[in-house]
């Protein structure tokens, strides 16, 4: 489970976030939606221990990401939304070089690796050097070292951006699966159409606080739109926090690449 | 038991090293900087001197050697007595101007000018063109200048015996040069140019690996997954300075190598040169190196976790070798040998000490271990404000 409690931050003269408080709990996927600049990223900076915060505190399984960061980052798996590999490494090696840092070895961290490698689909490019990788391949490697060690806790970030539409496809069923297995995971899309399907609980932030949250047929009922697109602009707009440059006619919906009935 | 182990601080501070090394062992960039670039400056030191053994052997007081001579027919007295010294003449331009030409040029050393006004007299005047803009003219014209002189001095010892004078009666005073330098002393001089360069290299050898692990990783966007990893931040700076280390270890290796290897061709066919130090003074020196090299990397960690771009940190640490280096440079010309004062300063005193071994001579223990001791220190301390800034949230929020 992952509790952020009344978190405050702020760089300088920018306020990042106000009090933002949310819990994602075990066997449901939670969404966190904002606009850019809402203050979603500096949310799991505090939460995966690279930011503390000024006021209010994160837990990830009770513990205390403060004062315990590396035991709390061991029930942590996060994809970030920058990729970031190396490019003389492999993306297996990637996989060993984390699991490692996370304290695997041996077989069983090999095991391991093998296992994510054919889950993610990574078989072509597992031994090829990083450089020159897809934007679909970067992806598919970072879950990999995300999941390395069996993380009971996922931050995902953007999880399926760049990805073609099997890629997109074999991710969300993955993120379903660890769902099904108890996992608890937090995630942020820009896909609104991804995030209706995959979400149970969606917590809207702005300005650095949370502005709406609950399950998203809760969320439409609320708000009276069908589309989750509509409901969180009109969620924005009650809240005063949608910008003039901002407000355009409804588009209709996404469909979700590779979701459409055949 | 790998459970145990893999709980460990030293097994995720040897995973991240050996990533490290596995990494840039597969990096142009590392391997060059520390497998060629040592080898550029024992090359220019060995071959300039190889050059000066060369010079020294061809401009030898008693060496034969063809000077080019206009108008020596006038003078044959003058002729005989030149070849009596081993100076024997060479063809000159035929014309002022193109001798003055050539000279000026460096087509030629110099050129001796008997007027042909000289012819049947015994008081006449020459010119001697030379150019001493020019190094290598400054032992050729005074083997010139000596050699007439002596002529002079031979002619007037006759005049003054003929007339019932002493023979030093033009030349009270005798002068005899006595020179107790040996040529090998121009080796030794250039044995004294290796303690900077080694410094420079050894400040050089990480500085690509602690670049691109630190600033490099946060500009590639790595560094945030690396520091998702429960890793202590100073372990984590520690694995990455110790891969640094050894590419520098490296780099000293080679450039110590290359230097004993070079030096040696230099001086193989030349009597004159004094061999260079023997392979244990360069062991010596490579052992004295090492606290140097924690310094090194140590400030190199330092300056790449402060500076907000692998460019700003290109420049700095382009720099910072330079800054043991220069002072090191003074030494060439007045080498200090190891004091009790001299190894309480860090960097300085491991110079003085590559002084000493390069002279041959073996330093104390004692004086080899307080050295390694202050540096030591002084580059945990660095280190320690490296790892300090390395835990900064700006570290990587600014990235």
């Amino acid at each position: 489970m992952i509790e952020i409690e009344h978190v405050s931050k702020s760089f300088g003269a920018v306020q990042a976030l106000s009090g933002l408080s949310l819990t994602a709990r075990d066997g449901e996927i939670t969404g966190l939606i904002g606009p850019n600049g809402a203050g979603k990223t500096t949310a799991f900076r505090v939460v995966y221990g690279l930011l503390l915060a000024d006021h209010g505190c994160a837990r990830v399984d009770g513990v205390d990401v403060a004062t315990h960061r590396m035991k709390a980052q061991r029930h942590l798996g996060v994809l970030p939304d920058v990729r970031g590999l190396y490019p003389r490494l492999s993306a297996r090696e990637h996989l060993r070089y984390f699991g490692q840092l996370h304290g695997s070895g041996g077989q069983a961290l090999e095991a391991d690796i093998d296992d994510l490698i054919e889950r993610l689909g990574m078989q072509d490019f597992a031994d090829r050097p990083a450089k020159g990788f897809s934007r679909g391949q970067e992806l598919k490697v970072a879950l990999g070292r995300a999941l390395v060690h069996r993380p009971k806790n996922l931050i995902l970030d953007e999880p399926t951006n760049g990805l073609d539409v099997m890629s997109s496809r074999a991710v969300r069923e993955l993120i379903f699966e660890m769902k099904g297995k108890g996992h608890c995971i937090l995630l942020s899309s820009h896909i609104m159409s991804e995030v209706s399907l995959l979400c149970d609980k969606l917590v809207i932030c702005a300005e650095g606080r949370v502005v709406a949250e609950g399950t998203p047929a809760q969320m439409r009922a609320e708000t009276g739109a069908e589309d989750l697109e509509e409901v969180f602009v009109r969620i924005l707009k009650r809240a005063g926090m949608l910008h003039a440059a901002h407000e355009r006619p409804a588009a209709p919906a996404r469909p979700i690449p590779g979701s459409e009935a055949p | 038991m790998i459970s145990g182990l893999a709980d460990g601080w030293a097994y995720r501070l040897l995973t991240v090293f050996k990533k490290e090394m596995r990494d840039h062992l597969r990096d142009r960039r590392s391997l060059l900087l520390a497998l060629i670039y040592p080898l550029l400056g024992p090359l220019l030191v060995a071959g300039g001197l190889y050059m000066a053994g060369k010079t020294l052997q061809s401009d030898h007081a008693s060496r034969p050697v063809t000077m080019p001579m206009a108008g020596l027919e006038y003078a044959p007295e003058l002729a005989q007595h030149l070849a009596t010294l081993n100076i024997l003449p060479a063809p000159a331009p035929a014309t002022a101007e193109a001798r003055e030409a050539a000279v000026r040029d460096g087509r030629l050393p110099l050129i001796l000018v008997v007027p042909e006004s000289a012819q049947g007299h015994a008081e006449f005047t020459v010119d001697i063109l030379t150019n001493l803009g020019q190094v290598d003219n400054l032992r050729a014209t005074a083997r010139l200048t000596d050699a007439i002189q002596s002529y002079n001095d031979t002619i007037a010892a006759g005049r003054a015996k003929a007339a019932g004078l002493p023979e030093n009666y033009a030349h009270p005073v005798v002068m005899r040069k006595v020179n107790v330098a040996r040529d090998a002393n121009i080796a030794v001089f250039f044995y004294n140019m290796m303690p900077p360069l080694v410094i420079f290299m050894i400040f050089m050898g990480g500085v690509h690996l602690a670049i691109d692990t630190t600033v490099g990783e946060r500009e590639r966007g790595s560094l945030e997954p690396l520091l998702l990893a429960p890793v202590e931040r100073g372990g984590l700076l520690l694995g990455k300075a110790l891969a640094a280390l050894v590419f520098t270890a490296i780099t000293a290796g080679v450039n110590l190598t290359a230097f004993k290897l070079f030096l040696e061709l230099a001086v193989a066919g030349s009597e004159a040169l004094v061999a260079p130090p023997g392979w244990l003074a360069f062991a010596g020196i490579f052992i004295v190196s090492i606290p140097l090299m924690a310094i090194a990397v140590a400030l190199q960690m330092m300056v790449a976790v402060i500076t907000r771009s692998m460019k700003e940190a290109q420049i700095y640490l382009g720099l910072l070798p330079l800054v043991p280096a220069l002072p090191g440079m003074v030494l060439v010309f007045r080498p200090i040998h190891a004091t009790d004062t001299s190894v309480l300063v860090p960097v300085f005193g491991q110079m003085t000490l590559f002084n000493q071994l390069v002279a041959d001579r073996l330093p104390s223990v004692a004086h080899v271990g307080i050295s390694a001791l202050v540096t030591v220190m002084a580059a945990a301390v660095i280190f320690a404000v490296a790892a300090k800034w390395f835990r900064r949230e700006k570290m990587f929020v600014l990235g």
